[in-house]
């Protein structure tokens, strides 16, 4: 089982997650493959909050993806976007689900505020 | 692009060829079949015995099919041709020809039918120079079919060629040895479907399961025009124009992979095939009176994707707009960031400007109501992370300095915002529209909030917002010697002051003070800005001007149609309607659509509006701008339940009706009847700019 995956789905199902949206309602399984088989994790959304399991249930979204690429995602070090579009992570059913789950993920470490490239000044009126 | 090139329609999926039919790209043609930002065939080309083809007519049937008449070339006029073929080619659930070879001897010929064929799977960004593709290139022939591959690690792209009738088929296509009876005609039909992983077709390979059968197209098209308004002019050209908006507009449909089966405008063919911020909302606003639903869908999708993280690859932060987004190679593999991309200052603001004014004009509360985060996370970005100066504007400067844009307004080519004397400011840029925007957003939030949220402090603290930046704008853009408002400010808070049209979206957004907007409108409507087709991007004299630059002195019929919009909203009736008339004239020559932007030639100097080189067409708010226009010119405007309407219509349009206008309150009538003589007006304005007028009396319409 994967530390970090755990530890992510953890983190959600506990405290669920504020950014996800009203409109993020549904189930999701994900579908993590890596030397020794597939690990599930089975999300059940609603109202920013997230009820965990590792049921290999009928979902209305699926992730099918390589363990360590999700591993990475979970960190801001790699995109589910862009996964998708490479084919490397695929979805079957709601996409706008998936979408909206995306979310819940980090930013890129290191990223920046836009202020941070501004000079100094002191508001004015 | 070339005019010359006949193009094929369908949402993100279109073909471009050559007038004969015929695919064969190069950098500077780029022709092809493409499909979610990738080109699936780069080559298409038709010959018989060894000879390619002459055009003599091209039926263009509609947006999603087209017929091409072909005869070999034949040296001299007084030799008829033997035989002639008829290309009919449709696309919409992939692309199939039907071709058809008619013999006009009065004997048996023999013939040899070949079909060039192949694909360098370009990504749409890549199309001006394809060069060192990382991928590796397949093709194979299984069961009489031609396929064709691509594939870079786990991303697959595919084209497959099939026959109905049997032909040799190569690595480089098919080839058909016939014989023709004598006045027989034999026919071929060539499917071919663009696939992704496992050889699925793409969209179904993305989404993973198989999709609903698409309606078919025709009934789909009857559907939409049937549902749009119905116009009546005495002028021809402007009901041509507006049929030409309403079918260029349901082409330009696209349905994303995330937007649950509903479609948005994408922006234009064929560089801008995707749903973008910007142009998306632009469109649907000017759209809003006739096809509210593309508001409703763009709504929704911009909200599934709104910024959530901070991101500098993609210039994302939360509660962002999106910029653009893309389907493919480099931005999979983050070569390029539209994945997606929110280089836009603009489009967060404006994104709470439409949902205002699409309830306005609907009536839909409950999107309001489920939208109600996404706008305040919306309004929250204007100060939190648009105000990059902290000082109470909206400001942008890019953070991926490698791929992302430097100018994040509409005018987003590196050299649009500059000094009189033409240099350029320093990285850090507030445009005068990204105020004006913010301003309305605040003041429409305001609305929403009070009205929809329940949230009297919240809307009360925008409103306050709203009159400081109205102030504080007023005294920090104002040109003192030129009277009119700065372009920009620098990161010192120096007035960039080449003078441009963006102003003129100053008054769409009622940031001005109003003792100061009939020196905008003199400004508008005169000979640096005024080219007599249109106000220009940027004024003669200025220091960058140039009559075809991008966004440097071209007319753009989009920026005309929400300058228009806000003359009429600061009572200037007269000059919104010299806008709509030159920009409507302008659209006769080009057969009722409106390409991008056209050159920024005086009128008089060319007589004819000059096609900006690479403009794209149809183009989105390019289409949505003649709608936009009738909304000026009958001054429709919705009211509580009622649509309101104030005729200001130029005498050379004469009568105009337009039936049926969809709203709160079911639907509505609007008329107008010319009474405005502009070329005599012209004539006084040489000596005085008139004083606002407010039209004709203002007159309720009749439900229907």
């Amino acid at each position: 089982m994967s530390d970090r995956a755990e530890q992510f789905f953890g983190e959600i199902g506990q405290h669920g997650c504020e950014r996800l949206l009203e409109e993020a309602t549904g189930t999701m399984r994900f579908e993590l493959e890596h030397e020794n088989g597939i690990e599930y994790w089975f999300l059940s959304i609603s109202n920013a909050n997230v009820e965990v399991s590792r049921d290999k249930r009928d979902a209305d979204t699926v992730l099918h993806l390589n363990r360590t690429l999700f591993d990475r995602m979970t960190v801001g070090e790699a995109n589910l976007y862009t996964a998708w579009v490479r084919n490397e992570l695929r979805i079957q059913g709601d996409v706008r689900l998936a979408r909206l789950f995306q979310r819940v993920l980090p930013g890129p470490r290191g990223s920046r505020h836009p202020r941070t490239l501004a000079p100094a000044r002191r508001r004015q009126a | 692009m070339n005019g010359d090139l006949v193009k094929l329609l369908d949402g993100n999926t279109f073909v471009v060829s050559e007038a004969n039919g015929d695919i064969d790209a190069s950098p500077t043609t780029p022709t092809g079949l493409f499909s979610f930002d990738t080109r699936f065939l780069s080559k298409w080309r038709l010959y018989i015995d060894g000879e390619r083809l002459t055009a003599l007519s091209i039926d263009d049937i509609e947006y999603f099919e087209v017929r091409f008449f072909l005869v070999p070339y034949v040296p001299t006029p007084d030799i008829d041709a033997r035989f002639s073929v008829i290309r009919t080619r449709s696309i919409g659930n992939g692309f199939s020809e039907r071709l058809t070879v008619v013999n006009h001897e009065r004997q048996t010929v023999d013939l040899q039918i070949r079909v060039e064929i192949g694909s360098d799977f370009a990504d749409l960004f890549e199309i001006k120079d394809v060069r060192n593709k990382k991928g590796t290139y397949s093709r194979l022939i299984e069961n009489g079919d031609l396929r064709l591959g691509y594939e870079r690690k786990a991303f697959r792209r595919q084209t497959l060629i099939t026959t109905s009738k049997p032909a040799r088929v190569d690595e480089g296509g098919l080839t058909y040895d016939i014989h023709i009876g004598p006045h027989e005609e034999w026919v071929t039909e060539l499917q071919v479907k663009t696939l992704g992983v496992d050889g699925l077709p793409l969209r179904e390979s993305l989404q993973g399961r198989p999709l609903p059968v698409n309606p078919q197209m025709r009934q789909n098209l009857e559907r939409w025009l049937g549902e749009a308004p119905r116009l009546t002019s005495d002028s021809k050209s402007l009901t041509m124009t507006y049929r030409k908006s309403l079918v260029d507009l349901a082409a330009l449909r696209f349905t994303p992979l995330t937007a649950s089966g509903r479609a948005l405008p994408a922006a234009g063919l064929p560089w801008f095939m995707a749903a973008f911020g910007r142009d998306s909302i632009f469109t649907s606003l000017q759209a809003l009176p006739f096809t509210p639903e593309l508001a409703d869908t763009t709504l929704r999708l911009l909200a599934t994707i709104q910024g959530a993280v901070l991101d500098d690859f993609r210039d994302e932060e939360p509660g962002k707009i999106l910029h653009e987004l893309r389907y493919g190679e480099t931005s999979g593999f983050e070569e390029q960031p539209h994945s997606a991309y929110y280089g836009a200052a603009d489009a967060t603001s404006l994104y709470v400007v439409l949902l205002d004014e699409y309830e306005r004009w609907t009536g839909d509360a409950a999107l309001v109501r489920l939208l109600e985060r996404h706008a305040r996370d919306a309004l929250h970005w204007i100060d939190e992370y648009g105000d990059i100066a902290g000082d109470g504007y909206v400001w942008y400067r890019r953070r991926n300095e490698q791929t992302g844009l430097e100018n994040q307004c509409w005018k987003d080519s590196w050299d649009s915002i500059s000094f009189r004397d033409g240099r350029l400011p320093g990285p850090l840029r507030a445009t005068c529209e990204l105020q004006g925007y913010a301003y309305d957003a605040k003041l429409r939030g305001a609305r929403l909030a009070r009205e929809f949220w329940n949230d009297p402090a919240y809307a009360e603290r925008l409103e306050r917002e709203a009159t400081e930046l109205k102030t504080r704008f007023n005294r920090d853009f104002w040109v003192e010697d030129g009277e009119y408002y700065a372009l920009a400010l620098d990161g010192d808070g120096n007035q960039v002051d080449a003078l441009t049209s963006n102003m003129g979206h100053l008054l769409w957004s009622g940031i001005l003070e109003p003792s100061r907007a009939k020196k905008v409108a003199e400004h508008l409507l005169g000979p640096r800005l005024f080219s007599g087709w249109g106000v220009r991007t940027m004024a003669t004299g200025e220091g960058r001007y140039n009559p075809i630059g991008y966004h440097v002195g071209t007319v753009w019929p989009f920026d005309n149609s929400f300058i228009a919009w806000g003359l009429r909203r600061y009572g200037f009736a007269d000059e919104a309607a010299m806008i709509a008339e030159g920009i409507l004239d302008a659209a006769q020559y080009f057969q009722g659509r409106l390409p991008e932007a056209f050159g920024g030639y005086d009128r008089e100097q060319t007589r004819y509006p000059v096609e900006y080189p690479t403009a794209c067409s149809p183009q989105a708010w390019s289409t949505g701008t003649p709608l936009l226009l009738l909304r000026t010119m009958l001054g429709m405007e919705p009211r509580r339940d009622h649509l309101v309407t104030r005729p200001a219509v130029p005498l050379s349009i004469g009568r105009l009706e337009l039936l049926h206008i969809p709203g709160r309150w079911g639907r509505a009538n609007a008329f107008g009847r010319g009474r405005l003589d502009l070329r005599k007006q012209k004539e006084l304005r040489q000596h005085q700019i008139m004083s606002p007028v407010g039209g004709s009396e203002l007159s309720l319409s009749s439900a229907s």
